[in-house]
């Protein structure tokens, strides 16, 4: 049974028709699948079906180890949204419900590989020397999630030195619990500083300076 | 007016015959009436794509769904349709305004932007308790938003304070996770609709705590308590809980516009039964001017209205 209905089918395939460049979507999945993995699996294949910009490859975390290594991809479902380069972008778990948007999203940005950020961001981006891990913890039924997850992608296209993850925190309970998650999105930054709900651009600049500066006073 | 940095400077400026501020029913249900008048219309969607239908499982008595409709699905739906008759929806935040003269001005944190014409549909955010421990533990077992947050507290305990719709139809929904839930309520009885009292008053899940508030959540890394305060006989008890989930109401979302716009001393801004406000040119729809009914086939048939009498003054005065 196919996951995408015939009506989000038509939607999508006329989104990715407008697509600027290339996108690879590379999953990874194991052997004895997870819980989600062969859903994610599907619907990666069922994506990449709706457009000749867009190919899927899929690999297995276990025995294409060297692969996920490089991408540093350490847990499964994983897909990363790889434009003319690897962006850093990552998503955690399936991208479903309101998620779907985000994936939608991270491709149209990976593709077109520059984002529409404001100049500050920009530049407090471009002077990064060291590297930054945003962690967006999400629901599938979060409607304010994509925001923060979309935004978090743009950083990572702005910036060779930003990975950023979407991470489904039902499928990676000890990641939310280790962050103490109970309440989404919230978004995590090089493990020092977090940031509750959608927040607009320049409050998540000011989160990335402050965690710069807490990494600046351990050194 | 308030100016964040950095605010949309970098960018040119954008020139619309109609900006919509606000994504929700009002504002989306306006995009369609412009968009088959054929008006140029940008609309800012602000930080909750589709409104506050998102933010709820169902919706029950908005008509042409006869067994109701997801939330989420419904503002997809409103989406869609302002989609398709040409509506371009960005999911901006307006962070500035200036209503003073025409062209009409308006700022995000990307982008500025030059309107003929305007409609306000900003609508309404929940109001917050206002107590000590509610922001410190936002995020951390406070939340204002079930169908987000629901999932965390898979068999554990809950409390909802508030006796309204809002309140008890998102108590019937945490039921689904939690292993009870406390409505906390500061009368004696609902305000909320008959058919869901009846639901809550059956489902062995729910308990309740009546003429009381909550006066402080407690916790260390998580939310572990709240202390409530009855205020019929003065006691005050400690509540234990892993959640507190916030339904008291909502505010309209209006900050942006004091100095703009007249509005009335709890924010909503004013409008006349043809929804125009005091500035000739800028209109207004949906719960951000609605103190009384709030509900989303109202907010969608003000929207209507805000769109035809736009399209008239932007024929008037091009
Ligand atoms: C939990 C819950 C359950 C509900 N259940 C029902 C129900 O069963 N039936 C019913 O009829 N009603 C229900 N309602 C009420 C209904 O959702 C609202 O009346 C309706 O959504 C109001 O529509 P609106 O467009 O005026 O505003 P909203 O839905 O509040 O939308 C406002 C929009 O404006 C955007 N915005 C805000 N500020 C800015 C800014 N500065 N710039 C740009 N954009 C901005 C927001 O992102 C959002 O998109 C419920 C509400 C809640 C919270």
């Amino acid at each position: 049974m196919p996951l995408l209905d015939a009506e989000v089918k038509e939607e999508v395939a006329r989104r990715l028709g407008t697509l600027t460049g290339p996108v690879r979507l590379v999953m990874f999945t194991q052997e004895i699948e997870c819980e989600y993995c062969s859903e994610t699996r599907q619907l990666v294949q069922e994506v990449a079906d709706l457009s000749a910009h867009v190919t899927a490859t899929v690999y297995d975390l276990v025995a294409d180890s060297a692969r996920a290594d490089e991408l540093g991809v350490d847990k499964i479902p994983a897909i990363a949204v790889i434009g003319e380069r690897d962006y850093g972008i990552r998503f955690y778990g399936i991208p479903s419900g309101y998620e779907f948007t985000s994936l939608l999203a991270a491709m149209e940005t990976a593709a077109a590989g520059e984002v529409d950020l404001a100049q500050a961001t920009l530049e407090t981006l471009s002077r990064l020397s060291t590297p930054v891990h945003m962690q967006v913890f999400v629901t599938p039924t979060c409607p304010y999630c994509p925001q923060a997850v979309v935004l978090a992608h743009k950083m990572a296209v702005a910036s060779p030195m930003v990975q950023s993850d979407m991470i489904s925190a039902q499928e990676f309970p000890h990641l939310a619990m280790k962050y103490q998650v109970m309440g989404v999105p919230r978004t995590v930054i090089n493990e020092v500083t977090h940031i509750e709900g959608a927040a607009d651009e320049p409050v998540v600049l000011e989160k990335l300076r402050e965690a710069l500066r807490a990494r600046r006073e351990e050194q | 007016m308030i100016s964040p940095e950095p605010t949309g400077g970098d960018r040119p400026v954008q020139a619309y015959d109609l900006m919509i501020l606000g994504g929700g029913p009002a504002g989306l249900t306006a995009a369609i009436y412009a968009g088959r008048a054929r008006v140029q219309t940008r609309v800012l969607g602000g930080t909750l794509p589709g409104g506050q239908p998102s933010r709820t499982a169902e919706v029950d008595n908005y008509p042409g769904f006869p067994d109701g409709v997801g939330g989420g699905e419904l503002a997809q739906r409103f989406t869609a349709q302002a989609e398709r008759f040409g509506a371009e929806i960005v999911p901006e935040m307006a962070t500035e305004v200036d209503f003073s003269e025409r062209p009409f001005r308006i700022r995000s944190a990307r982008s500025q932007y030059r309107a003929g014409a305007v409609i306000v549909a900003t609508g309404a955010v929940p109001r917050p308790l206002g107590i000590p421990g509610e922001e410190e533990f936002y995020g951390r077992g406070v939340s204002s938003c079930a169908t987000c947050d629901g999932f965390f507290y898979q068999d554990r305990e809950v409390v909802v304070v508030g006796g309204g719709d809002a309140a008890i139809d998102e108590a019937l929904f945490l039921t689904k996770f939690a292993r009870t839930v406390t409505v906390i309520h500061r009368r004696d009885t609902l305000r909320a609709t008959e058919i869901y009292r009846e639901q809550a008053f059956a489902n062995p899940k729910i308990g309740f705590i009546w003429d009381s508030v909550v006066e402080e959540v407690l916790g260390d890394k998580t939310v572990t308590g709240v202390r409530v305060h009855n205020l019929k006989n003065g006691d005050t008890s400690m509540i234990r809980t892993d959640g507190v989930f916030v339904y008291i109401g909502m505010e309209p979302q209006s900050d942006l516009f004091v100095g703009q716009l007249e509005l009335d001393p709890s924010g909503y801004v004013l409008s006349n039964a043809r929804q125009h406000t005091n500035v000739p040119g800028v209109f207004v729809a949906g719960d951000v001017q609605d103190p009384n009914y709030r509900q989303v086939v109202i907010a969608a048939g003000t929207g209507a209205i805000a769109a035809m009498e736009a399209e008239r003054y932007l024929g008037k005065y091009p």
